[in-house]
């Protein structure tokens, strides 16, 4: 390698020598023949071709060439390679020559650098170009990859293959994608996560890269690229425009990996419609014959032979709440897919709060009659804007919450409330209470604590569909407890209009 | 009830639902004849005037609401919907349309008795013969215009008069919050649902023990108000009722 550059540098001089020979002969010809007198920066020229194409060595002996040659040409009064030195500023012309030559050659070099530098920065700019182009434009993954091993193999000249995880189960049929040993080895090594990266001779001689697509996303797979014999200082450059078509393609693949996520969500939303419309139609199919069930059930209980029979009274008495549990059961179906397919149209009206409350412990009597029930009721509480049924059936989630997750005997408080610009609905009982992380769940749809699972039935909608109903009315549910079997507070914060109803005196 | 049993017809095309009813309504001393459809239930009706109506508004042949409509352009019997549909606007249609009330599927049979029975009672009501509407400690007598609580005078404006009137008339049956403002504030206050509001509230603390939990005027949420089952219900209904609740 070194006798390469001698050589190089050897030829370089002989032709720098080669140019001040010609210059020579021309400013020669110019001397004799048009009197030139002060011709030595003729001699630049040479200096500067040297520099340009030969570079600084060969561009300095031309300048010292063309000195002498200046000196014999222009300075000596009889031609000969004697310096005669007439005056003090001639040694200062020659001087400032060779300073001129030295610094133009040097700019020379440094400007043909530069020139390509600047066309191999537009050579690579305009094949990553086209890889990006290419890979925007890749419908799959497959695509990008096929994308990644032919751009890799077009920049090296040698190739480039790529290996997806679980890669060790099934063998490439491609002979190309054959990859030495110690590749192999390598890539498991990357994909074990113990080295980020490697660079290696194969043992024939060729340098080999080995590195994932993407360090962040290890599933994009390991590329490993054949390098050929390259110089040492040129596998730095090539390393670094590797990487850059890699983050380029890494980035598409993570677009590809969206578009599929995308899809996914996409088939799990109609998946769910059907679901939806599933829940909605066997909902109605089974109320008809629950209407029977009910109806029968309260038909037989007061029929005077059964009232007559305790035992029987009482298990007609069951038949029928269980119709009635079981037709509540539905109706929260009914009402999560009305939710769900957003048909929860608010149709507000003025409302006195109060009436809410009541209305839901008048029909809820039953499933309250063994709790110990206190209202405490502001009189004089403002009238709300709300839809009333929707609000009606949000409180009767919580009421049934609260006598389902707190024990019989144990006091429900139902209290209505001005609260600031909110009139506030709440209901709480003494039962199960909530741990924090119980408590920042509630009102999720399917929540349920898994400590009640195995004691307690339930869906785990009603607070959802409160929650979900009382916001479609502009108002919030909370619910706080001062922990676990510590009771429960569950409230409905129903916003006060801007403009209160008037209070019309037409008596 | 003394007068010869009364004739129910039952409107469902759901012979289970059928099945019920008539062992309920047989129960409590109704004569029951049934339809299963809609043209079947209008030449019954025409054929054989019945004292009550219980009509499903799920039909194969029409829709519930046109055979209340056919029926009301020249009969006034009493009649109760059955609907599944909890659709609020629809119950409103109906009893604007003429329907006495209203039960939602799956109802308790003692719910709709106590409907029944006092649909049947405004048609008694009608013909003068018992002007005193009693609930609880409340008499309302519709002949002198006078309330009483315990025997003791209310002073009530025209307005809280009127409205008290109307759900006396009515007493056990909805009446639609439009129903009342075009009675008592007239045609253009059909929507200003604010106007009950804000009487309900003021006759409440001159009837209620309890203003806040009230016990005679009674609240359905969307729909209208209703007074309280007064006392002056058939003996059998009444013991029903109370079996239920």
């Amino acid at each position: 390698m070194q006798l390469a550059v001698v050589r190089r540098e050897l030829r370089g001089v002989v032709l720098a020598l080669l140019m001040v020979a010609v210059t020579t002969v021309i400013a020669y010809f110019l001397v004799n023949y048009f009197y030139l007198r002060r011709g030595s920066v003729l001699y630049l020229v040479p200096v500067l071709l040297a520099g340009w194409h030969l570079g600084f060595l060969p561009a300095m002996v031309a300048a010292i060439a063309g000195l002498l040659w200046s000196g014999y040409l222009f300075y000596s009064p009889d031609y000969s390679f004697v310096f005669f030195v007439a005056q003090p500023f001639e040694i200062i012309n020659l001087v400032v020559f060779l300073v001129v030559a030295a610094v133009t050659s040097h700019l020379a070099i440094s400007m043909k650098r530069q020139t390509e530098l600047a066309r191999r920065r537009e050579r690579e700019m305009s094949g990553l170009y086209t890889f990006s182009r290419r890979l925007a434009a890749a419908p799959s993954a497959s695509d990008i990859y096929k994308g990644i091993e032919q751009h890799l193999a077009n920049l090296t000249g040698r190739k480039a293959v790529l290996f997806l995880p679980g890669w060790h189960t099934s063998e490439p049929s491609d002979p190309n994608a054959a990859v030495p040993e110690r590749v192999r080895v390598a890539i498991s090594q990357i994909e074990k996560g113990a080295t980020p990266e490697s660079t290696f001779d194969d043992g024939t001689g060729n340098i080999w890269l080995v590195r994932p697509v993407s360090q962040k996303a290890p599933d994009f797979g390991v590329i490993a690229i054949d390098l050929g014999r390259p110089q040492v200082e040129s596998v730095d450059g090539m390393r670094e425009q590797i990487e850059e078509l890699l983050s380029e393609a890494a980035a598409n693949l993570e677009r590809l990996d969206l578009a599929h996520a995308i899809s996914e969500a996409k088939m799990r939303a109609e998946t769910e419609q059907l679901r939806e419309a599933l829940i909605g139609s066997v909902s109605h199919e089974l109320r008809t014959p629950l209407a029977s069930i009910l109806g029968a059930a309260t038909v037989l209980r007061q029929s005077p032979i059964i009232e007559k029979d305790e035992r029987l009274h009482s298990l007609a008495g069951v038949v029928r709440d269980e119709a009635e549990r079981l037709n509540n059961d539905i109706q929260n179906l009914l009402d999560a897919t009305r939710i769900s397919r957003h048909q929860v149209k608010p149709r507000p009206e003025w409302i006195e709060p109060a009436d809410i409350v009541n209305t839901t412990i008048d029909r809820r009597r039953r499933r309250l009659a063994g709790h110990n029930i206190s209202i405490d009721m502001d009189s004089n509480l403002p009238f709300i804007y709300v839809d009333p049924v929707l609000t009606g059936q949000a409180f009767v989630q919580i009421v049934d919450n609260a006598a389902k997750y707190s024990p019989p005997g144990s006091t429900i408080t139902v209290a209505a409330k001005r609260n600031g610009e909110e009139v506030e609905l709440s209901v709480e009982d003494k039962g199960a209470g909530l741990t924090a992380d119980e408590q920042s769940r509630v009102g999720e749809r399917f929540f349920r604590a898994p400590r009640h699972s195995s004691t307690i039935s339930g869906s785990g909608l009603g607070l959802w569909i409160a929650k979900a109903f009382v916001t479609a009315n502009g108002g919030r549910l909370a619910a706080v407890s001062a922990g676990a079997d510590l009771g429960t507070t569950v409230s409905l914060h129903l916003p006060l209009p801007a403009h209160p109803v008037e209070v019309s005196a037409d008596d | 009830m003394t007068d010869p049993s009364p004739v129910v017809l039952v409107i469902d095309d759901e012979v289970q639902i059928r099945r019920f009813l008539r062992a309920g309504l047989e129960l409590d001393g109704f004569v029951v004849q049934e339809a299963e459809n809609g043209s079947d239930a209008l030449r019954w009706v025409t054929m054989k005037p019945p004292d009550l109506i219980i009509l499903d508004l799920g039909l194969p042949d029409m829709d519930g609401s046109e055979v209340l409509e056919r029926l009301r352009a020249w009969s006034a019997v009493p009649l109760i919907v059955l609907s599944v549909r909890s659709n609020e606007a629809e119950k409103v249609r109906l009893l604007e349309a003429g329907a006495d009330d209203y039960v939602v599927k799956p109802f308790g049979m003692a719910e709709l008795l106590a409907r029944a029975h006092a649909a049947m009672r405004r048609q008694v009501r009608g013909s003068a013969e018992e002007p005193v509407v009693k609930v609880g400690p409340l008499a309302i007598d519709l002949a002198a215009r006078m309330v009483t609580i315990s025997g003791e005078r209310v002073v009530l404006t025209p307005k809280e008069y009127r409205l008290l009137q109307i759900l006396a008339q009515h007493a056990g049956n909805v009446v639609t919050h439009q129903y009342l403002l075009k009675e008592v504030w007239g045609s253009p206050h059909v929507h200003d649902t604010h106007y009950l509001r804000i009487f309900v509230r003021k006759l409440r603390q001159k009837i209620e023990t309890d203003p806040t939990q009230p016990q005679i005027l009674m609240t359905e949420l969307g729909i209208g108000y209703r007074l309280a089952i007064p006392e002056t219900l058939g003996a059998n209904a009444a013991s029903m009722t109370a079996a239920s609740s």
